[in-house]
């Protein structure tokens, strides 16, 4: 007789380390699967130089077209291969999906921001009319948001704005030369700044060392520095006790009984290709917005959880696109600095919309900017600074240290329901498993926001006295900005929506799914720390049931 | 030396003998890793380059194109007050990369046969240096003025965009010549102390 979990947990990224800390922490015993390989920061993340690797970071020619964007020589191994994982798209709607299937997830070279959703997104559609609030306003998900923020450490400046709460802060961390002339700059226009809000620790918190300013954040932190499952979350959950760890785990379907409850699921094993089937009294999916969707399609005929019939549907990103980059003449020739150590920005939250009347900028919604500057580690303009010779070389180096860029941190995108994803009726994956057809695209509201984004972003700009180099607007397609969310999301009503405000699944009540799937709306915030809040009130709602026998 | 290769040596010393000799040992790592740590306080010195490029020898270009490659991307990026190309062994990289396009990216190879046939035949390497900087000036002329054409400006743009990369990602062009401080362990991180930047 196969051993019986009290709860699986699919996927072990921010959500599936949060819940197998907290389910762990409170007596259960669980389940952790994870579709790809183990991972230790100490052992398998280094300092790496450019010249110390055999193609200075670009990789062999050609290799990495298999990986997903973003994928470099430093990092690919954290990067999912799209050959063995494929997704479709129709061919003149693009869609950019970068995935990790790595013990931890996209936590291990995640961004770090950390923003808290205001009641301007919960309640958007009572403000404009448009699409749906959440289930939940902001004083319910408030204390988790403290809870989550307490635990990884969230380096941030208390700013008192209306669109952006602050929470439970560690010290900021200080701005270089180039963002404190950005920062002067939005004082004179009236946009709000403040340093960005990330994950990373400004001093010793919860057994993690502070950050040590090496700016290599998004190839893994090799000290635990900034927030990731395997730094944070799984260590105390490993101590419970209470934890199997399964990496190398593909699930394939979730597994229901007669009385329509999960019972488990059934998963391969990705070297041996052996199929496993494992039981528990409770299944979490925590494998990303868009791969949990995809395991609730293909465990059901029609969708598993999908009385609605709204699986799929309401697939958002965030809008991002090219940035507004050039040069700050007053740091031409300045000495260099260690500009690029903390990896952060200065951040402006949404500006637009926000006064009780909206609209009035010809769209509805709105978005987010960062900044910064300074002496990166790669001068990104020599390649297309005209010239050559010592008259070229010595116009890099007064450059380099005056290089900066205003980009689009995230607009938000309308959750329009055309947006979708289904199973491919002819492609599967390595392990046999239909792949998701994806079709998304921008619509007006989306293009009308981009476009103020780059005529503010060039006023900021020129505000700080910067001279406009590359200066092209270009929408980047759906997907790029990895905040993919929605395709399950939540609501009041289980006839237009998949989940509870819990993200208990209306249909299968022993059925949770964390993530950015039960987004209704995709606000112009981060969203991941969202998504750890939401996962941490999931996760004492399941407890709340299961100590009243519920899940027995 | 690391933090990393400090806590290894703390670590090796940790497994060596037991008595005496394993705490004379266990503290000379240790003193070693606390002189490493305040080292990494003042920002951590670049590791040299594993590479012993100097005593690379060329696989894809002939002994003539790879003459012509080092005369070409050392009038890119010559040497003066401060090392160039050469000293960066930038051709040498630029011939590993392109050999190892073979697997994967077949087409890169063609891009710069053709490169190496354009330079053969305009008789570059037989060139003076005055006649390599304007030979150069008149096929990088669409760099500065987009609406002019040169047959040898692709070629150009091939090698110029490749030695550029090859050069700043070096050890040699990165810290010897554009001194970039980052990439090092810190206590804190040094933010602005300048006044006159927050009245911009």
């Amino acid at each position: 007789m196969p051993q019986k979990f009290d709860v699986i947990i699919v996927g072990s990224g921010a959500c599936g380390g949060w819940a197998a800390m907290a389910l762990t922490q409170s007596g259960f015993k669980v389940a952790l699967l994870e579709a790809g390989s183990h991972i230790e920061p100490y052992r398998d993340f280094h300092h790496q130089w450019p010249y110390q690797l055999p193609f200075r970071g670009s990789g062999q020619p050609g290799f990495l077209r298999r990986y997903c964007r973003g994928a470099t020589e430093y990092n690919y191994r954290l990067m999912i291969d799209d050959v063995e994982n494929p997704y479709t798209t129709p061919h003149d709607k693009p869609f950019s999906w970068s995935r990790s299937r790595v013990l931890g997830g996209r936590t291990l070279h995640w961004s770090r921001a950390c923003d808290r959703l205001s009641d301007l997104e919960f309640k958007a559609a009572s403000r404009d009319g448009y699409g749906d609030n959440w289930p939940i306003s902001y004083t319910d998900i408030a204390p988790y948001y403290d809870r989550v923020e307490r635990f990884i450490g969230v380096s941030a400046a208390r700013a008192n704005f209306l669109q952006f709460p602050d929470g439970v802060f560690l010290p900021p961390m200080p701005l270089n030369c180039a963002e404190t002339m950005f920062a002067s700059a939005a004082g004179r226009l009236g946009l709000p700044a403040t340093p960005r809000r990330v994950a990373q620790l400004t001093h010793m918190w919860n057994n993690r060392p502070p950050c040590h300013y090496c700016g290599n954040c998004v190839n893994g932190c090799d000290v635990g520095a900034m927030f990731s499952t395997v730094s944070t979350t799984l260590p105390p959950a490993l101590k419970t006790g209470n934890v199997t760890l399964l990496c190398d785990s593909i699930v394939s379907h979730v597994l229901v009984n007669r009385e329509n409850r999960a019972c488990g699921v059934r998963y391969i094993e990705r070297y041996t290709n052996r199929t496993i089937e494992l039981a528990a009294n409770v299944v979490v999916l925590a494998g990303s917005s868009l791969e949990n969707t995809r395991l609730l399609l293909n465990s059901a005929k029609g969708g598993l959880a999908n009385s609605s019939g709204i699986l799929g549907h309401y697939l958002m990103d965030q809008i991002g696109g090219a940035a507004v980059s050039g040069f700050l003449p007053v740091l031409k020739g300045a000495a260099i600095r260690n500009d690029d150590g903390k990896s952060s920005g200065l951040y402006f939250p949404n500006f637009t919309n926000i006064a009780p009347q909206t609209g009035s900028r010809g769209f509805i919604r709105g978005y987010a900017m960062s900044a910064t500057g300074g002496a990166a580690q790669f001068p990104a303009f020599a390649p297309d600074l005209p010239g050559f010779g010592s008259s070229y070389k010595k116009q890099v180096k007064t450059l380099y240290p005056a290089f900066a860029r205003v980009w689009l941190s995230g607009g938000e995108m309308l959750s329009r329901k055309e947006n979708f994803v289904a199973l491919d009726p002819e492609v599967r994956d390595k392990w046999g498993i239909p792949v998701l057809k994806i079709t998304c695209s921008h619509c007006d509201n989306d293009r009308k926001l981009y476009a103020d984004f780059f005529t503010r972003a060039q006023e900021l700009f020129r505000a700080a006295g910067g001279e406009i180099v590359d200066a092209k607007p270009y929408l980047s397609p759906p997907g790029s900005l990895i905040h993919e969310v929605g395709t399950c999301r939540m609501g009041e009503d289980p006839k237009t929506s998949v989940l509870n405000s819990f993200c208990q699944t209306h249909d299968v009540p022993n059925l949770f799914v964390f993530g950015g799937g039960c987004f209704v709306t995709t606000g112009d915030k981060h969203p991941t720390l969202t998504m750890m809040a939401l996962s941490a009130r999931g996760c004492d709602r399941l407890t709340d049931l299961a100590k009243k026998g519920e899940f027995a | 030396m690391t933090r990393r290769d400090a806590s290894w040596a703390i670590l090796r010393a940790a497994s060596a003998a037991g008595g005496q000799a394993f705490f004379s040992r266990w503290l000379q790592a240790a003193q070693a890793a606390a002189a490493a740590m305040h080292t990494h306080s003042e920002g951590s010195p670049p590791p040299p380059d594993p590479h012993d490029w100097a005593a690379y020898k060329p696989q894809f270009f002939s002994a003539a194109d790879f003459h012509t490659l080092d005369l070409f991307t050392s009038t890119l990026i010559p040497t003066d007050d401060t090392p160039g190309a050469r000293e960066a062994c930038v051709s040498q990289f630029i011939d590993f990369v392109v050999n190892a396009a073979a697997e994967y990216a077949p087409a890169v190879q063609e891009e710069w046969r053709r490169a190496m046939d354009y330079l053969r035949g305009q008789d570059f390497a037989s060139m003076t240096e005055e006649q390599r900087v304007s030979f150069l000036e008149r096929i990088s002329a669409p760099e500065r003025h987009p609406s002019q054409h040169d047959p040898g400006f692709t070629h150009y743009r091939l090698i110029k965009q490749m030695t550029v990369h090859a050069f700043y990602t070096s050890r040699v062009g990165l810290v010897d010549v554009l001194e970039y401080k980052g990439f090092a362990y810190l206590t804190a991180f040094p933010g602005c102390d300048h006044p006159e930047h927050h009245q911009v």
